[in-house]
């Protein structure tokens, strides 16, 4: 009798142990549950995808790529696409320097696609260095190609040079990249002789023939390109 | 008949089996591994029963819990074992399912009342019970070897705690054993009624049952939860960065944003792929490399090397899936490479996939892999992975891991219910 006794005492006792200590976690889960509930009603803090927005991007820099790009056709809603030297100028309201200046804080994201003289054709260290620059998006919105043309030859016939050499990196790129983006990320800037030509100081950015000779005349024959990691 | 009766009460001495140390050290030996069993049987539930609330949490990975820091790192075995689709069953029916660590807790705390109450017993017990002891012995063993064999063969990885749970089984088994040899030895056998043998079975299955039961009875319930976390803002694949997986032809579109290092993706396609949803469904993956070196939108590399991994998959063409099911199933290897020297990581996929050289780090595919984050960018995604689109719904993120199966199998549902066309792309 007494050992019957003492099994069914244990066995309730054994198993009652197991059965409170289950049922005492699970109740703590649905309660921390209904809790969560009450708190978040649906709503998390957690980061949601977007595009990249440097430290770089101060606010006059915004207002400035921001009126550059909409007067342009770089930004959904403007009218046209790519800014003569002219227009260039008016919308950046500054001058050449200070445009210039505006994209030194790219330096690591930019380069310089340069060409021979009174030709908008892509070598093939000026395509290598354009894939590679243009592959190299990460968070970026904006692909600026500022085309330049040296000082020879006419301001008009400059002026239609460099619209062929921007043109040119922009075929390559349509063609290289099949990016159904293009149309309303890459921006078009040709500014002939008249505007904005780069000085010595952009010898140590990146150039597609970073042997070559680097004068005024070897710079500006060129495509300045430049991601810009700014939302606007 | 009272003559019969009183042959069964008074035995003969020597059918008696003696109370010698020789019989209780084994016993003794199996009480102590059952309740180890019960201990880590339990602490396995609790760690289980902890993500009922849909919430991340640090699990135990030390046979010292409480000694040890818990494992937050969700790369441990530990981690591992507990979000596989074998550490819970009837998931599709309850939401993460019971989890088997429940009834090896309740199977363990039997053996512990079973050899307490031999211990107790003495003389009185006859030599059957040692035998039912040890038949129950074989439960727990069985459940352990295939269990191994799951981690050895499926998850290529082992759990401490489980590795000790193990390591009780067989000394349950063993002690058991000796303990039945010994009383058998001893001469203690003597008829038992049938009845004798139900009693013991029934206390057993009760053990079991009435802990599922409470467990059934008390866990929170999930409906208003389900299946409410929005959808895609930019379904279409303008960028042609969806891969397909194994297509079934039929099946609901279903979209898996994966980092293909992160182990919580790996075990979202174990799950998948054991729990025979996938069937039903046409999946698609869009990779969202965790790695700083392509994302922008990470300030460090949660999974270094998943950029190269990823530009892998994307310039594999037709082999995608090939290359994706290695690098889940290489993912340490793949994250210690990925962290040392992408060089090293780039060699190794090069290795396995000699048609991937020249294509990594290439602009094409650097530019492909940037669109398939743009994607991701596109649609408003929260940085994290994994997450699924099933017919244009997400699986709420709380429920891409113990819960995927129920919440699965509701969406299914619920859309073979709904008018044709509804939640589609």
């Amino acid at each position: 009798m007494r050992s019957g006794l003492r099994h069914v005492a244990l066995f309730l006792g054994t198993l009652l142990a197991v059965t409170a200590l289950v049922a005492a976690w699970v109740r703590g889960a649905a309660v921390r549950l209904d809790r969560l509930v009450a708190e978040q009603s649906g709503e998390r803090a957690v980061a949601v995808a977007s595009a990249a927005d440097e430290g770089y991007c101060t606010g006059e820099l915004k207002r400035i790529l921001r009126r550059v790009l909409t007067s342009c056709g770089l930004v959904q809603g403007g009218s046209q696409r790519g800014c003569q030297p002219l227009q260039a100028r008016s919308v950046a309201a500054m001058s050449g320097a200070d445009f210039n200046a505006l994209f030194v804080p790219l330096a690591d994201r930019a380069a310089i696609i340069q060409f021979d003289q009174d030709s908008a054709d892509l070598d093939a260290q000026a395509i290598e260095l354009l894939d590679r620059t243009f592959a190299d998006q990460r968070g970026a919105s904006y692909f600026l190609v500022v085309s330049r043309a040296s000082p020879e030859g006419s301001v008009a016939y400059n002026r239609e040079l460099s619209r062929r050499r921007a043109e040119s990196v922009l075929q390559h790129l349509e063609e290289r990249f099949h990016d159904p983006d293009l149309e309303r990320e890459v921006g078009l800037l040709w500014l002939g002789e008249e505007f904005a030509q780069l000085d010595r100081e952009f010898c140590q950015w990146q150039r597609s023939r970073p042997t070559g000779p680097c004068g005024g005349a070897e710079l500006n024959r060129s495509a300045f390109v430049a991601w810009i990691d700014c939302r606007l | 008949m009272l003559a019969q009766a009183g042959n069964h009460t008074c035995l003969p001495r020597r059918e008696v089996a003696p109370v010698g140390s020789s019989q209780r050290t084994p016993l003794l030996v199996v009480a102590v591994a059952a309740l180890a069993g019960a201990f880590f049987a339990g602490v396995l539930t609790f760690d289980f029963v902890a993500h009922l609330d849909r919430q991340v949490h640090a699990i135990t990975c030390s046979v010292t819990p409480g000694l040890s820091a818990p494992d937050s790192s969700g790369s441990s075995g530990c981690h591992a074992a507990l979000m596989s689709p074998y550490s819970s069953v009837a998931r599709r029916w309850t939401w993460g399912g019971i989890p088997i660590s429940l009834p090896a807790l309740a199977v363990f705390a039997f053996l512990l009342f079973r050899s307490l109450d031999l211990l107790l017993a003495g003389a009185a017990r006859p030599a059957q019970a040692t035998a039912f002891l040890l038949a129950a012995t074989l439960l727990p063993l069985f459940a352990s070897i295939v269990y191994f064999l799951l981690s050895v063969l499926r998850l290529k990885t082992l759990c401490t705690l489980c590795t000790a749970l193990y390591v009780a089984s067989i000394a349950c088994f063993a002690a058991a054993l000796v303990a039945h040899r010994r009383a058998a030895a001893g001469g203690s056998l003597r008829p038992v009624a049938w009845g004798w043998h139900i009693v013991q079975f029934c206390e057993g299955v009760l053990f079991v049952a009435i802990p599922v039961l409470v467990y059934l009875l008390v866990k929170p319930a999930y409906p208003e939860q389900v299946a409410h976390c929005g959808g895609l803002l930019h379904p279409e694949d303008r960028y042609q960065v969806r891969l397909p997986l194994a297509r079934q032809g039929g099946g609901v579109p279903t979209i898996e944003v994966l980092d293909p290092l992160c182990p919580a993706c790996r075990a979202l396609s174990l799950r998948l792929g054991a729990s025979g949803l996938a069937q039903q469904l046409d999946r698609e993956v869009v990779l969202f490399p965790l790695d700083a070196t392509c994302n922008w939108m990470v300030s460090e590399s949660l999974h270094p090397g998943s950029c190269t991994v990823s530009e892998a998959i994307l310039a594999a063409g037709p082999q995608a899936e090939t290359v994706l099911t290695w690098a889940l199933d290489h993912q340490p290897e793949l994250r210690t490479l990925g962290a040392r020297s992408e060089k090293e990581l780039s060699a190794r996929i090069v290795k396995e996939f000699p048609q991937l050289a020249g294509a990594l780090g290439s602009p094409a595919v650097k530019s492909r892999l940037n669109r398939s984050l743009r994607w991701v960018v596109a649609n408003s995604l929260p940085v994290l992975t994994p997450q699924v689109f099933v017919g244009g719904r997400k699986v709420c993120d709380e429920d891409t891991d113990l819960g995927l199966e129920y919440v699965l199998t509701r969406l299914l549902h619920e859309r073979s219910l709904a008018p044709s066309g509804v939640g589609g792309r």
